[in-house]
């Protein structure tokens, strides 16, 4: 490249291949900053690896970060077209739809506006031109990383869950920005470089603020999911919830995130301009799903660029127990044993069985604020930094969306359903009926909504009506079932009148423990 | 050949603060003057949350640094004065071509005149009054965030003009060679 020839034919040949090779490197310094998308890895791997020769056109290698895979897809426009990439921020999930263009990169080689103009551009030597088109990517590079898009590329690369997605759109014609849009914009062109076949002309207009665009994290990403939360199956429903957690949750967000809030960032007067906004994050409240990205191609018109957020939507759980839970314990007829519920962080010595919205979004917000790593928050000197920490779930903040019912149905089983219960009658459909008396008897001390709770737990341990085990015997042979049917039916009529029985003595029971806590009350202070 | 001169915008910083802003200054400027292959390395300047581009040259990176440590050495020595950091590009010629005559003279075809005017940190003050001590700390904590956020400004302007000088004078560039160019990182003495 340093050393194409400047003479005649292969001096225009070279200068048109120069020309479209830097359509293509400009193109590629867009997208490998504006493009977000989990770069440890690319990074990783381009890092290592040597230099392509077509990477080294003007001695600026793209390799930190390196361009998106689909970049390498798209071809310089033809020759006379200029290059059109839009930058645009939209709402997560919405594929592009209702984007705004924050930033418009326009690579053209302008003609030479006449004969004579044209004649001294024939007489431009390649080599003298390469030389300008190696500063002036310098200089596209360099600002590519000052202008505000670079910082929400930099979140989203990071963190994919926020509310907006930043994709790109490549062309050979943009749709003209309107008045409002024009106004709101700044532009800047760098100082051409001319060739042969013409000028090369960047150009670059950008929104200097992007306090509108509300970036926020709006959920947990599908890795953050805490399946053995206190009170799941798979934990112990009673254990205590750690101290450690209740403590951190004072401050709605970590000195982290304070720090990452860019109030000292805002980007100056790129060139001479009035001061910029600065860019405002704030607490995180829901998250958008995002379609597949699929690769552009060139045609063109207007290409559709990949809008990447790869996390699926997750949906946090507003409450785990509601009070419901407790109603239908008291309610034999909902013929459901359900546990107490398990204490939850926030709970002061209450016995809730509802985590509040607001202990919901602090404790989350807390674990995204230290999630949300400041981009700046980790690099040395000399080291590009390297956000890891989306990639793993640290906090145990929330738990997931489980229905309630299912897990108060696991834990029926557990001995504890109710406070104070004694363990579970074992067979309450036993023939010794008076077994089941003397257990009542004992829950004479017991409150009455543990009587009661007890009561339910019989009928729902107690054997069916209609069992089906006598069913399944009979299944097959109608003669024998014809035979048996009888029998089966005093049988049933027997076991229930047990069951009767046993009731009885439990009412009993229970009714004389009543009567005897009804004495006893008026005797306490 | 005439030499080109950039006079930067003058930036007031802090000791602590000089690493990092001449770090951000002369990388950008070796950036622009580096033509050969370089291997760009971003680099995040945590204080002012700026990024800036090295060239991924060790050895510039280990001089830069060096120069940095002796000026930061100057200014202790010579507290709350404004100085100059010279960046400067050049060719080396003999001065008397010949057998036996190695005198080279330096040809200097750029200058960068980074000027910075560093501070001493405000102190708090003598007062005695635990009252007063805490209005003051709390008044000094907001001027100097508010000073630490104008600073982050200032600083991405500087970068900006030399963005804008570096592709408006590029003619006086030498030819591309295989290493970087001759220069010299200059500081008051």
């Amino acid at each position: 490249m340093s050393g194409m020839s400047d003479s005649g034919a292969g001096g225009r040949a070279g200068a048109e291949l120069m020309a479209e090779q830097f359509h293509l490197k400009v193109l590629h310094a867009v997208l490998a900053v504006r493009a977000p998308r989990p770069l440890a890895a690319a990074q990783a791997a381009a890092a290592s690896a040597s230099f392509r020769r077509r990477d080294r056109w003007f001695h600026l290698p793209l390799h930190d970060p390196p361009p998106p895979p689909e970049a390498e897809l798209l071809e310089a426009p033809p020759p006379g077209e200029p290059l059109v990439v839009d930058i645009h921020l939209a709402p997560a999930g919405s594929g592009g739809a209702g984007g705004e263009v924050v930033e418009r990169w326009t690579v053209a080689c302008e003609p030479w506006p006449d004969a004579a103009a044209s004649a001294a551009g024939e007489g431009m030597a390649v080599n003298r031109a390469y030389k300008r088109c190696i500063t002036l990517l310098r200089s596209v590079y360099s600002t590519l990383r000052l202008l505000p898009a670079y910082r929400v590329f930099r979140l989203l690369c990071a963190n994919q869950s926020y509310n907006y997605e930043m994709g790109y759109r490549v062309g050979s014609f943009a749709v003209p920005f309107s008045r409002a849009e024009e106004a709101a914009m700044r532009s800047h062109r760098f100082l051409p470089v001319e060739t042969q076949p013409g000028r090369l002309v960047v150009s670059v207009q950008y929104l200097s603020s992007l306090t509108a665009f509300n970036l926020e994290i709006s959920s947990l990403s599908p890795s953050m999911l805490i399946t053995n939360y206190v009170g799941s199956p798979a934990a112990e429903p009673m254990r205590a919830f750690p101290a450690s957690l209740t403590e951190a949750t004072g401050s709605a967000f970590p000195q982290s995130y304070q720090q990452q809030r860019p109030h000292s960032w805002a980007p100056p007067a790129l060139w001479p301009q009035p001061p910029m906004q600065q860019m405002r994050f704030s607490p995180p409240p829901l998250h958008y799903a995002s379609p597949t990205p699929s690769p552009p191609t060139f045609s063109g018109g207007y290409l559709r660029s990949p809008l990447r957020g790869e996390s699926a939507p997750v949906t946090i759980p507003g409450e785990r127990r509601s009070p419901v839970h407790r109603q239908n314990m008291l309610d034999p007829i909902k013929g459901l044993m359900l546990p107490p519920p398990s204490p939850r962080r926030g709970e002061k010595g209450a016995a809730g069985s509802q985590e509040s919205p607001s202990e919901i979004s602090r404790s989350f917000g807390r674990a995204e604020g230290l999630r949300m790593v400041d981009p700046y928050g980790s690099s040395s000197p000399g080291s590009k930094v390297k956000d890891s920490k989306d990639e793993s779930g640290r906090f145990s903040a929330l738990s997931s969306c489980d229905s309630p019912r299912q897990d108060d149905l696991d834990d029926a089983d557990y001995p504890f359903a109710v406070d104070d219960v004694d363990p579970p009658f074992s067979r309450p459909g036993s023939s010794d009926g008076k077994e089941a008396g003397d257990q009542a008897g004992s829950s004479s001390h017991k409150s009455q909504d543990a009587a009661v709770g007890s009561l339910v737990h019989l009928l729902r341990t107690a054997r069916p009506l209609r069992d089906s085990s006598y069913s399944s015997q009979t299944a097959g042979v109608e003669s024998s079932e014809v035979a048996s049917a009888s029998s089966v039916m005093s049988r049933r009529t027997s076991d229930a009148l047990e069951e009767l029985q046993s009731f009885k003595a439990i009412r009993e029971r229970l009714l004389s423990g009543s009567r005897a806590k009804e004495r006893e009350s008026p005797e306490k202070p | 050949m005439n030499c080109e001169t950039c006079h930067l915008n003058e930036l007031e910083l802090e000791p602590r603060e000089i690493k990092d802003v001449l770090r951000c200054i002369l990388h950008t400027i070796f950036f622009h003057r580096t033509l050969t292959l370089v291997r760009p390395k971003d680099v995040d300047c945590e204080r002012f949350q700026i990024t800036y581009v090295q060239c991924g040259l060790p050895d510039l990176e280990k001089e830069v640094d060096e120069k940095i440590n002796q000026f930061i050495a100057w200014a202790e020595k010579h507290p709350n004065r404004r100085s100059q950091v010279c960046l400067s590009f050049f060719d080396e010629k003999n001065k008397h071509p010949g057998w036996f005559s190695n005198k080279t003279e330096r040809i200097y075809w750029e200058q960068w005149f980074i000027n910075l005017h560093v501070i001493s940190p405000k102190g708090h003050g003598k007062q005695h009054s635990s009252k007063a001590q805490t209005n003051i700390t709390g008044e000094a904590s907001e001027q100097a965030s508010s000073r630490h956020d104008a600073l982050g400004s200032l600083i991405q302007e500087v970068l900006f003009q030399i963005i804008n000088y570096a592709n408006e004078k590029k003619d006086h560039i030498p030819p591309i060679s295989d290493r970087i160019f001759n220069h010299e990182i200059s500081i008051p003495r």
